[in-house]
């Protein structure tokens, strides 16, 4: 038997949606931008109702990795981002 | 003294260090400089249409944006990993292959195939052909007789055309109105010597859904091998090949949100299917397709079937209710729009509708900041109607005016409420000036009316 890690406590869930929703205001494109707000909030209130801790740490740790790959991609984003930025964010 | 301090810490934090504000790179910038020709503060200008911004897109059966988990996926392997697959004396080609054999699993876990019956090609066009050709030209001793549709992507239509001038006989089956085969037809035009039934599971231009599972059970009986193009179902609708009990399957990256140039055929193996290579060489695929497999563009295609899996339900979900918004939409202001296609058996994330009384070109010049298609990117280039739309015996004039809306993952409902307005004031303004429109505004039928010679 592994050692059982601890389930992640209710702050470190907070912190972290809060860490991914920054990390998605830093892409330039809108359309990833808007998706990944939208998919991080979905995806939270989802899994709001695991009471499995072995879900739930599961359900974290996909989550960290997910905040890593969104950070990566912010700054590969930001990089090559077009001058001329789509119109929707003209109109809006 | 505090003064200093603040303005050497705004100084350090308006520096051009700051990540989102870095300038790209000077080789990046030439390069890119030549294919953008923009004004900054006009917005673009290009091939003589000038746009504020860059147009939402909605188009997504063309192709779809990589998603960035995709290329995060992607590029370790551009970076560092830059081996060949197939170098067996070091580690950059053992561990490039360890990655490709786990695209090859997580792009088999899509279709709920074995990873052996999967083989990378350069996209779904290339499939088309080893399968529609490479079967034939196998079989061609006892097997003469192709078996398709109307509707058919291209490259199946030419391969098919290529193997009549060879000497083989293909059946076209048609359509009926709403854009599926009738299975009786079908039944009806096998022989003894057909050797491939090719059909494709969802239509590129109207989005319809072949009755698969049917057409299966009647290739099972007569024992024909059953090629599908499902370029534009995978990841969008569930695939099961032993449903559906196809022999080969042709998969397509970059409909799935992955990159350009990689796709993947799927070849039964019980009982197996045989084909003849098109691409020879060093016998790489098993020698199905010789040529080093693109190790990046291979992880990119298998990060994007990982994900499709796990998100189907979700997008699937949300593309439905996006379609339902923009067709709601689009029908509370507007009359005469006709929904080209079964509206039963039919991928949600493909609308294609046709707008009566308008010319179709006017209306895709008006709705510029919109990037939507008229037919398919592949017949767009010639004048002609789409052939697709002419199979389904939609009259000349509204196939002429349809434009095919591509809802996907990215899209959002603010972007379909501004394609719906753009839209709207498009065929509104355009049926204003039209003298048809005012016609039936009166009550007079068009097709009756005896036109003058002068």
């Amino acid at each position: 038997m592994t050692t059982a890690v601890p389930p992640p406590s209710r702050t470190e869930i907070f912190s972290l949606f809060r860490s991914i929703l920054r990390s998605a205001r830093q892409f330039p494109d809108y359309n990833i931008r808007e998706y990944t707000k939208r998919r991080t909030i979905d995806s939270f209130r989802d899994n709001k109702t695991l009471s499995d801790p072995a879900s739930i740490a599961a359900a974290f740790s996909d989550g960290k990795s997910q905040l890593e790959v969104a950070k990566r991609e912010a700054v590969v984003y930001s990089l090559y981002a077009p001058k001329i930025k789509s119109i929707m964010h003209i109109k809006h | 003294m505090a003064s200093k301090i603040i303005s050497a810490t705004i100084r350090r934090s308006l520096s051009p260090r700051t990540l989102p504000h870095i300038r790209p790179l000077s080789t990046a910038a030439a390069v890119t400089a030549a294919a953008e020709p923009y004004d900054e503060t006009a917005g673009i200008s290009m091939k003589g249409v000038k746009i504020s911004g860059r147009p939402l897109y909605l188009d997504m059966q063309a192709t779809s944006p990589v998603d960035p988990r995709v290329l995060d996926a992607m590029l370790p392997y551009f970076v560092s990993r830059y081996g060949n697959p197939h170098s067996r004396t070091h580690l950059y080609g053992w561990e490039s292959d360890e990655a490709v054999e786990a695209a090859r699993a997580q792009v088999a876990n899509l279709i709920n195939a074995s990873p052996k019956e999967i083989v990378f090609t350069s996209g779904a066009t290339e499939c088309n052909n080893i399968s529609v050709k490479g079967v034939m030209h196998f079989y061609k001793e006892k097997k003469k007789h192709v078996i398709t549709t109307q509707t058919e992507h291209k490259c199946v239509l030419d391969s098919c055309r290529h193997l009549q001038q060879e000497g083989f006989d293909v059946t076209y089956l048609p359509v009926k109105s709403d854009g599926l085969i009738d299975l009786n037809e079908l039944r009806s035009s096998i022989r003894t010597n057909t050797g491939l039934v090719s059909v494709m599971a969802v239509n590129n231009e109207i989005g319809v859904i072949q009755p698969m599972e049917e057409i299966g059970q009647i290739c099972k009986e007569f024992n024909i091998p059953f090629h599908t193009d499902a370029a534009q179902a995978l990841g969008k609708i569930p695939i099961d090949v032993n449903k559906w009990n196809v022999s080969l399957m042709s998969l397509s990256g970059h409909k799935v949100y992955g990159p350009k140039g990689v796709g993947a055929l799927y070849m039964r193996r019980r009982p197996r299917i045989r084909v003849e290579p098109q691409m020879n060489g060093g016998g790489q695929e098993r020698g199905i397709r010789s040529g080093t497999v693109p190790t990046p563009l291979v992880v990119g295609m298998g990060a994007a079937c990982e994900l499709a899996m796990k998100e189907m339900e979700y997008d699937e979900k949300r593309v439905t209710e996006l379609k339902d918004r923009l067709l709601n939409g689009i029908r509370a202001k507007l009359d005469g729009v006709v929904v080209n296609g079964s509206t039963e058996s039919r991928y949600a994330g493909n609308l294609n509708l046709s707008f009566a009384y308008v010319e179709g070109e006017s209306l895709l010049m008006g709705l510029k900041e919109v990037a939507v298609s008229s037919g398919s990117a592949c017949t767009s280039a010639s004048l002609e109607p789409s052939y697709v739309l002419r199979a389904l015996g939609v009259d000349e004039d509204m196939a002429h005016t349809s434009i095919r809306f591509g809802i996907g993952r990215f899209t959002t409902e603010e972007e379909i409420d501004k394609a719906v307005e753009l839209t709207v004031n498009q065929v509104e303004k355009l049926r204003e000036m039209s003298p048809l429109y005012e016609m039936v505004k009166e009550g007079i039928d068009i097709k009756s009316i005896q036109w003058s010679q002068h």
